[in-house]
């Protein structure tokens, strides 16, 4: 079993497809079914994501031919350290968002479409973990558009006139920044012949002085289709909107996990096909160090200035995506192994946050952050996971945000430009500014009029569970960050060796 | 300029790929919005077939032990296979972003973007 799985590791995408496809006619017996059914094969998948993770550890490459057509010709899947680390953050983290789910969905979408909610879960699950793991550029468009597609109906599954908004948008948007990937793809083959990244990079290597402003041409258009995709700070403005009015489990799942896949494919793409030097050359690392920084600056001030829980969260959002381009356009291998391992931090940080404003507007329908005075006192359970969550967004000690924060500062360090420290801790004090204010409220901001005392979260048992067990992994990988730490400088190293 | 009359199709392509973007950024009616898209995808599909087809090619159909004549070229056959499955995918877009404008429809008795703007702000 474990042996064939390392052999074909494509069949996890086709696993999670023909689950995806079950889903509604599991929700006509029993909706319930379905979120059980989910949870059994994305822990599953978790199991199958954890071994490719640990022989890739070991230094295997495992990579499989589709239908046994070898790579020029046929669709090659290849599981590089970078991949198995992304499979693990996708697993694990939508595992938890899923336990979440089950008691929190019913009351957020209409009781008919859970069973299509899930498929379109799954299914952007199968297309990030696609993503994570394709070697072939037309393969890379054709996931990124069933990721579009899934996310926006995750969007819109809240049959809301803010929700359908948002999604609209989110799509147009989407479908100009796919439009620009799919004619850089077109670019790279006019150039070149050749889809399979590894054969195009060789081939791109030798035609590049022969073609040099096509070859630019084609980089600056990936990097405006993922900016577009992964909400890098000017092009962000699809994002607030989508995350904030979209039922909790979407708006954890697409601030966790879908932005950041972008930014994986981009490091897939950017450093095998052209190269730091080109990078360098064309001043594109300069680029995207600048947007980074903006956007970390420009998401805390906006998020700063928000008076919605969710709103908030989603400009905070904006800033973490720049912490992982911050550490791509570094350039160096200590930068990039603290943006890849900022990928899993921030995707379990985040994603307890947006669980933790699920289940207070659960409880009590509040959604304005200067209204929520002493509601630790009757949610204690949610406000701990909010805070420590929290706390490492700010960057605290033994919290897993300070970990990436401190390999992050090293790694700016040993790419010479340690002005980026300043700019760390700059961000860390105004993350500081919009999330203390909400603890402080939440624990010590007490009414006169009421009595304190405290009672237990009055929410089902699963929404606490899914968040307390993300804010326990915040805490862990804060004493103990081993394991994603070094998974993600083995990512690094193999692709800046 | 020879290459480039020669080359045609692409020049095409670009100009109907920016008119495409412009159109999604600048309409406020959500219907030309995705006209827009399709006229963008159609842009970047026609750039991808022009650049595998080839002046007097012959359509890449062959069976086992075939040996095409002296003097026949076939065309290249993966960027059909590609656009098809481009176009499926621009087709479920499109279906997509009607779907939810027939819902902003119900919702708003408008499909103008600013006057939808307009309404969501008076609430």
């Amino acid at each position: 079993m474990w042996a064939w799985l390392a052999s074909h590791p494509a069949a996890l995408v086709v696993f999670m497809l023909m689950v995806a496809v079950s889903m509604p006619v599991l929700a006509h017996f029993r909706p319930l079914l379905c979120v059980y059914t989910a949870c059994f094969a994305v822990g599953l998948a978790l199991a199958g994501s954890l071994h490719l993770a640990l022989l890739t550890l070991r230094g295997e490459v495992l990579s499989y031919a589709v239908e046994g057509w070898s790579p020029p010709w046929g669709i090659e899947v290849v599981v590089t350290p970078l991949s198995a680390f992304m499979l693990v953050v996708i697993t694990a983290v939508s595992l938890c968002i899923l336990v979440y789910s089950i008691a929190s969905l019913e009351q957020e979408i209409p009781p008919g479409s859970i069973g299509w909610y899930y498929t379109s879960f799954l299914l952007l699950l199968a297309a990030m973990m696609g993503l994570a793991m394709a070697n072939d550029l037309f393969n890379i468009y054709v996931f990124i558009e069933v990721s579009t597609i899934a996310a926006c109906a995750l969007v819109v599954a809240k049959n809301s006139k803010a929700a359908a908004e948002a999604a609209l948008r989110y799509l147009l948007l989407a479908i100009v920044g796919s439009g620009f990937i799919l004619f850089a793809i077109c670019l790279l083959y006019l150039i070149t012949g050749h889809l399979n990244i590894t054969f195009t990079a060789r081939a791109l290597a030798g035609v590049y002085q022969q073609y040099p402003f096509l070859t630019w041409t084609a980089l600056s258009f990936f990097l405006v289709g993922f900016s577009i995709k992964a909400a890098l700070f000017p092009l962000h403005v699809w994002l607030p909107d989508a995350h904030s009015s979209a039922p909790a489990p979407s708006s954890a799942v697409l601030s966790a996990l879908t932005i950041k896949i972008y930014a994986v494919v981009l490091i897939k793409l950017f450093f095998p096909l052209f190269g730091l030097q080109m990078l360098n050359e064309t001043y594109l690392r300069h680029i995207l160090l600048l947007m980074a920084s903006l956007a970390i600056v420009a998401g805390s001030l906006f998020a700063f200035v928000q008076l919605d829980l969710k709103r908030r969260l989603a400009y905070s959002s904006v800033s973490g995506i720049g912490y992982i381009f911050l550490g791509i356009g570094l350039g160096s291998q200590l930068g990039l192994a603290a943006g890849i391992l900022h990928i899993f931090n921030h995707a379990i940080m985040k994603a307890c946050l947006f669980l933790s404003a699920g289940a207070i507007y659960r409880q009590t329908e509040l959604r304005q952050v200067n209204r929520l005075q002493g509601i630790a006192f009757s949610m204690p359970v949610t406000m701990a996971a909010f805070s420590i969550a929290a706390l490492s967004m700010v960057g605290i000690p033994l919290t897993s945000g300070f970990i990436s924060k401190w390999y992050l500062s090293q790694g700016s360090i040993a790419a010479g430009q340690p002005i980026f420290i300043g700019l760390i801790v700059l961000s860390g004090i105004l993350n500081a500014s919009y999330f203390l204010p909400i603890i402080w409220q939440a624990f010590f901001v007490v009414d006169r009029q009421q009595p304190k005392t405290i009672t237990l979260d009055a929410i089902p048992f699963s929404m606490l569970a899914g968040q307390v067990i993300l804010a326990v992994a915040v805490l862990f990988f804060g004493f103990w960050p081993g394991f994603p730490l070094s998974l993600a400088q083995k990512a690094a190293a193999v692709i800046l060796p | 300029m020879e290459r480039l009359l020669h080359n045609y199709p692409y020049m095409v392509a670009v100009v109907l790929f920016v008119l495409g973007v412009y159109t999604i950024l600048s309409q406020e009616n959500l219907m030309k919005k995705i006209i827009g898209t399709n006229i963008m995808s159609s842009a970047i599909f026609l750039l991808f077939i022009s650049a595998g087809n080839i002046a007097g090619g012959s359509p890449p159909i062959i069976s086992k032990g075939y040996v095409p004549p002296e003097g026949v070229v076939l065309v290249n056959p993966l960027p059909a296979a590609l656009i098809l499955t481009g176009i499926v995918v621009s087709f479920s877009l499109t279906a997509f972003a009607l779907s939810i404008v027939i819902k902003l429809h119900d919702y708003y008795g408008t499909i103008e973007a600013d006057e939808i703007l307009k309404l969501r702000s008076e609430l």
